[in-house]
């Protein structure tokens, strides 16, 4: 009888974790704020993303969306991206719960960190609305504007991290190079600034910090995902 | 698997960070060079206090537009050029410290080439180690789709070997 229990037992442990295996998870919920697990990305053709990393690389950032919800998900594969479903940019599924991690999403560029060691670098933002020019986009830690470009700001936190806001409107920048900046000073209005070629209304948003592995190092784009749901909790929790 | 378990191997390695070491004996035996004519007294001013090599390609050293943001463990030159900008950074400084049996790290600093070129977001880059710092040149484009300089790599590539060391100290 004991042999037999313990035999169902086994059983019953190996279809649970076959179902696990099988079944895609559920998104996190925290107060009506949805999620998937950092690494999955979505649509699953979109790539492959780094699964399991759940460390929080920059821990206590703010988010970098001043007010409003956010929503993390692709602006490629998502609808009316250049190989996501047809529809229009503004189609509500871009603008609504779960997030979808895409750090590591299908690219051409160098990425480490990524399977293929190819990938994207950091996520794309979308703002509470499909509107250019309404949301700002803030400082994520006290620090020193280092440089801006054509559509890129840095800003080199005081924790030596570089965070890059990409496509924000030229017109309404709020900083200059050189700037010491507290955590939460506006930067500019998030858009769809890419020079003279225009992108979907998001900000792309990336982290990169030299990591030291013996008497060598690199500086890489590492995951921003997990920092940045984490970050958006405390939004909503009314302590950003 | 082998993914994820590499992963928690890299989690269970990482340490705070901290400042690299330079090897200057090499620094001022290699690389320092007498400048014919003195730096412009801006060039000079925005890096008297950084504490790494600083380089700088040798056809801008004298460009008016330069822009300098640094401190002692990094700085950030940047140009406005037409229809571009140009930026040159060096970082001394790493934020986290990952234990050399790490595979995954082992593998990506082992693999590091003299320079690794690569265009992302519209934007060229260069991206090296030089005496234990690490440095990146990048190129961003107005019209980054069609702008030369965006999407081949031989300007940077240029940049990159006109490379020239005009300031820092130990």
């Amino acid at each position: 009888m004991r042999v037999v229990s313990s035999l169902l037992f086994l059983l019953i442990l190996l279809f649970a974790s076959c179902d696990k295996k099988t079944k895609p998870k559920a998104p996190i919920d925290y107060k009506g704020f949805t999620y998937t697990p950092a690494g999955e990305l979505s649509p699953k053709k979109s790539g492959t993303g780094r699964k399991g990393d759940n460390y929080v690389y920059a821990p206590n950032i703010r988010f970098p969306i001043e007010s409003g919800n956010a929503y993390i998900n692709s602006q490629v594969y998502g609808v009316g991206g250049y190989l996501g479903e047809r529809g229009s940019l503004c189609d509500k599924r871009n603008y609504a719960y779960p997030w979808h991690d895409n750090y590591c999403e299908k690219r051409g560029w160098s990425m480490p960190l990524c399977s293929g060691g190819k990938g994207h670098q950091g996520v794309d933002i979308r703002t509470a609305t499909c509107e250019k020019k309404r949301y700002y986009a803030v400082a994520v830690e006290d620090g020193i504007i280092t440089y801006i470009g054509q559509y890129t700001i840095k800003l080199r936190g005081l924790s030596g991290r570089t965070y890059r806001y990409l496509h924000l409107d030229s017109h309404s920048i709020q900083v200059q190079r050189g700037q010491k900046i507290k955590r939460g000073t506006r930067i500019g209005l998030v858009s769809n600034n890419m020079g003279k070629t225009a992108t979907s209304i998001h900000l792309h948003f990336d982290m990169k910090q030299t990591i030291k592995v013996g008497n060598r190092s690199k500086s890489v784009f590492v995951p921003p995902y997990t920092s940045l749901v984490e970050a958006y909790k405390r939004l909503l929790r009314g302590e950003p | 698997m082998r993914l994820f378990s590499l992963i928690l191997f890299t989690l269970l390695s990482l340490n705070a960070g901290g400042i690299l070491p330079i090897d200057w004996s090499k620094v001022n035996s290699t690389q320092q060079q007498k400048a014919s004519i003195p730096y412009p007294k801006k060039l000079i001013e925005g890096i008297k206090d950084v504490r790494l090599p600083v380089y700088l390609s040798s056809s801008y050293v004298y460009d008016k537009s330069i822009m300098i943001v640094a401190d002692k463990g990094f700085y950030s030159i940047s140009f406005v050029l037409n229809g571009a900008t140009l930026l040159f950074e060096g970082d001394r400084t790493y934020q986290e410290a990952v234990s050399p049996k790490n595979p995954e790290f082992q593998k990506i600093v082992q693999k590091r080439r003299a320079v690794e070129i690569s265009q992302s977001e519209g934007i060229m880059m260069a991206e090296f180690n030089r005496h234990g710092a690490n440095y990146a040149i990048s190129v961003e484009c107005e019209k980054p789709k069609t702008d030369k300089r965006c999407t081949d790599e031989e300007f940077i590539r240029t940049l990159y070997a006109k490379l020239t060391m005009v300031g820092g100290r130990p």
